[in-house]
């Protein structure tokens, strides 16, 4: 490339990088610089900010709330990303496949993605909620349920799962579900029919040709698309913080909500710091995980 | 006439261009003195009432202020979605109005220190020499922090009962429970239930879904105060609040006669009683009455308020005010408190409660026809002579109140009226919390 492009690339991608440094990196590394420093909202003005090292880490993991967190983060985000990945591997087989109406329920299963999480959110507030449920009362008119389901507010639990978690896990799938079919149904149009046909000719059934066919070739594209989602997860906040605030009884909080919390309720931005910095780490591992995944594939 | 420069008698022309050099002198100086004292002051608030109505109603308020001093006043309305956020930015240095209408001063004065934030106004307190007379006294605890004067209160949210007059005349009652015992009573003929044993109805909530707001009331009603007048020393590991305790737990599970799900976030006390699913509420935010006027115009003549029942020890109601104050930084502390008096005159707070459907903390406002012509009104100005503040004496305030998980009374309440953890250990364990709470602040470096 000769040096005139260089320049012009250059001028190009720096309006792009200034904003990203501005608008992203400093506010990141100020919120990292903030975890390793006393910031408390009602001593700052006393006492200023003084350095603390690893003690804000430390003070949210010895809270027995936090590591709850943790574990329902990795909870919430497994359940979330497997579901939608399973369900949208499924629709998009159907809605890649030639049918009357294609077009129309192609729509139809977009129409989540246009719902901003918080007006979802309100929106399955309503439908989940214990007395109100139209959801409870089609169970109980089947004659499938005599009592109301406590879709939000049941605190009974097996081992780290519960009825609140696996709802608000619905909703999350719900709303990401669209983002998947996307990103598969694009995948699945660029896989050559030829490979179908000859798997065909082989004499492969149905889900071999799924198998050994489908499966491979949008592995590559499964790799990001399940990167996002569990990027987005670890890192998810709206569904959560709206419909139960992470309750009932800490069930269904997750890290961004103990952030929150711990930032705007309680004016601890230090701790909240500390709780992001475990998210950045969380997610960095999977971002590592992810560009080692495509130096091989690339190799 | 003299000639300046020759030292001679002036001849005419020179008479007239020294007049008009003397005319433009003056004109010029006049409108430069009069552009130095017009003045501009930024003013935020939150809405009560209708949006629009409202802004227009401070327009006016604006423009008869413009009228009377000269001073212009910019308003903006800051929507109460972001007031939380905005005002935390506030006292933290970020950018602020000259006056505003706030509300949580004891917590943003402790963030803002004296560098940022709600600013003292001492000086200017024998402005209203008759503070003490024409307010209501709960309402003037709030708009004063570590013995400093900050502002002239203006709306109060004050929580009388609601209950539903219909359902009440179905189970054969007339009145609003006057005890606690009546409260448990009244609620176990108001709740419904169906064939599989589901409620349908539920007889009473205590409040609104925030545990805090909740609690207060009823521990004060049992003579109990959450902390030391000075606002160092925790106070909870007492009597009163193991019954204020066992008497919210009861009435969910001995009674059950309350939601369990009370204080969980989809929950929405006023929606359950709008719909039906609550019969009364024994904490009912102000606000909530002209809600319901305003939003559900079918319930008219169905739902009615009360005073507060009588606890162990007292009826005390829940009581909260917003207010007008002044914000450090500013160079126009004057012209502000010019504004706060124009604004706190007895008509224009009238005028401001008859359209926003607010309490006003003002006695004379709340005497008024306008607020003579409802049962509720009548029984919300009964209600505000017991009055407690919600405010207490700490900047730790509104994380110890904080309707999240985690809070310290949050927690209290959580575990031992819904989860039925042990009263005295959850108390025990709480009092230790706060305490630690309050040091935070105000321990040394």
């Amino acid at each position: 490339m000769n040096r005139q492009k260089l320049v012009f690339c250059y001028l190009m991608v720096t309006p792009a990088l200034l904003l990203t440094a501005v608008l992203g990196i400093y506010p990141m590394v100020f919120s990292l610089w903030m975890g390793f420093v006393e910031y408390d909202l009602l001593r700052i003005q006393d006492f200023g900010t003084p350095f603390v090292g690893l003690d804000n880490y430390i003070h949210v993991f010895s809270d027995p709330k936090f590591v709850q967190t943790v574990v329902n983060t990795v909870l919430f985000t497994g359940i979330a990303a497997g579901g939608v990945v399973v369900i949208g591997l499924l629709v998009s087989q159907v809605l890649n496949a030639e049918f009357r109406g294609r077009t129309a329920l192609r729509m139809l299963f977009c129409v989540p993605w246009f719902v901003p999480p918080a007006v979802a959110s309100a929106i399955w507030m309503w439908l989940l909620n214990t007395e109100r449920s139209p959801i409870n009362f089609l169970l109980q008119d089947m004659g499938l349920t005599t009592g109301n389901i406590k879709f939000l507010t049941d605190p009974t639990t097996w081992g780290p799962f519960s009825i609140p978690m696996l709802a608000i896990s619905a909703v999350r799938i719900w709303n990401g579900l669209p983002f998947a079919i996307i990103f598969l149904l694009a995948a699945l149009q660029s896989i050559p029919k030829s490979l179908y046909e000859a798997a065909e000719m082989d004499g492969a059934t149905l889900l071999q040709r799924f198998w050994f066919v489908t499966l491979p070739m949008l592995r590559p594209v499964l790799v990001i698309l399940i990167t996002l989602l569990v990027i987005g997860g670890l890192g998810s906040f709206e569904i959560n913080y709206i419909m139960t605030g992470g309750g009932p009884q800490n069930l269904t909080n997750i890290m961004a909500v103990y952030s929150y919390q711990q930032g705007f309720s309680f004016f601890r931005f230090d701790l909240a710091s500390a709780a992001s910095g475990v998210i950045l780490i969380l997610t960095g591992f999977v971002c590592v995980f992810y560009i080692r995944e495509q130096v091989k594939r690339a190799q | 006439m003299f000639d300046f420069t020759s030292g001679k008698p002036a001849k005419g022309r020179s008479l007239q261009r020294l007049k008009l050099a003397l005319m433009s002198s003056a004109l010029l100086g006049l409108a430069a003195s009069s552009a130095a004292t017009a003045q501009n002051i930024s003013f935020w608030t939150q809405p009560q009432g209708e949006l629009l109505g409202y802004q227009d109603l401070f327009g006016e308020f604006a423009s008869e202020f413009k009228a009377e001093s000269g001073v212009d006043v910019s308003v903006e309305v800051i929507n109460w979605g972001v007031a939380f956020n905005t005002w935390l930015t506030v006292a933290q240095g970020g950018a602020a109005p000259d006056c505003a209408d706030m509300y949580w001063l004891h917590s943003y004065s402790g963030i803002g220190g004296d560098k940022y934030g709600p600013m003292p106004i001492n000086e200017y307190r024998d402005q209203w020499p008759n503070l003490e007379d024409e307010f209501y006294p709960g309402s003037l605890q709030d708009v004063q922090w570590a013995g400093d004067f900050y502002g002239i209160p203006w709306r109060v949210d004050i929580r009388p009962q609601m209950y539903n007059t219909e359902m009440f005349a179905e189970a054969g009652l007339s009145a609003a429970p006057d005890t606690w015992a009546e409260i448990v009573e009244m609620a176990k003929a108001l709740t419904v239930r169906d064939d599989n044993g589901n409620v349908t109805r539920w007889g009473f909530s205590a409040g609104p879904n925030n545990p805090a707001q909740t609690l207060l009331p009823y521990y004060w009603q049992a003579g109990g105060a959450i902390l030391s007048e000075d606002g160092t020393q925790a106070n909870i590991d007492n009597e009163a609040m193991r019954t204020a305790l066992k008497f919210l737990q009861d009435l969910v599970w001995e009674h059950e006669v309350m939601s369990p799900e009370s204080f969980e976030k989809g929950v929405d006390p006023l929606d359950g009683f709008a719909s039906g699913t609550v019969a009364m509420v024994g904490s009912t935010p102000i606000a909530w009455a002209s809600q319901m006027e305003r939003e559900y115009p079918e319930l008219d003549g169905k739902w009615a308020m009360a005073i507060n029942a009588m606890g162990p020890v007292n009826r005390d109601s829940y009581s909260g005010a917003g207010y007008w104050g002044v914000l450090r930084g500013t160079e126009n502390v004057d012209a502000c408190v010019d504004w706060i008096k124009f604004l706190s005159r007895e008509e224009n707070m009238q005028r401001l409660s008859e359209f926003s459907g607010a309490a006003s903390p003002r006695r004379a406002v709340m005497s008024s026809a306008s607020w003579s012509d409802s049962q509720w009104k009548v029984a919300a100005a009964e209600t505000l002579d017991y009055g407690h503040t919600s405010q207490h004496a700490t900047s730790v305030w509104g994380a110890l109140a904080s309707p999240e998980p985690g809070a310290v009374i949050y927690d209290l309440v959580y575990s031992t009226v819904i989860v039925r953890e042990d009263i005295d250990a959850a108390v025990e364990q709480a009092q230790a919390r706060l305490q630690e709470e309050l040091d935070r602040a105000n321990r040394p470096q």
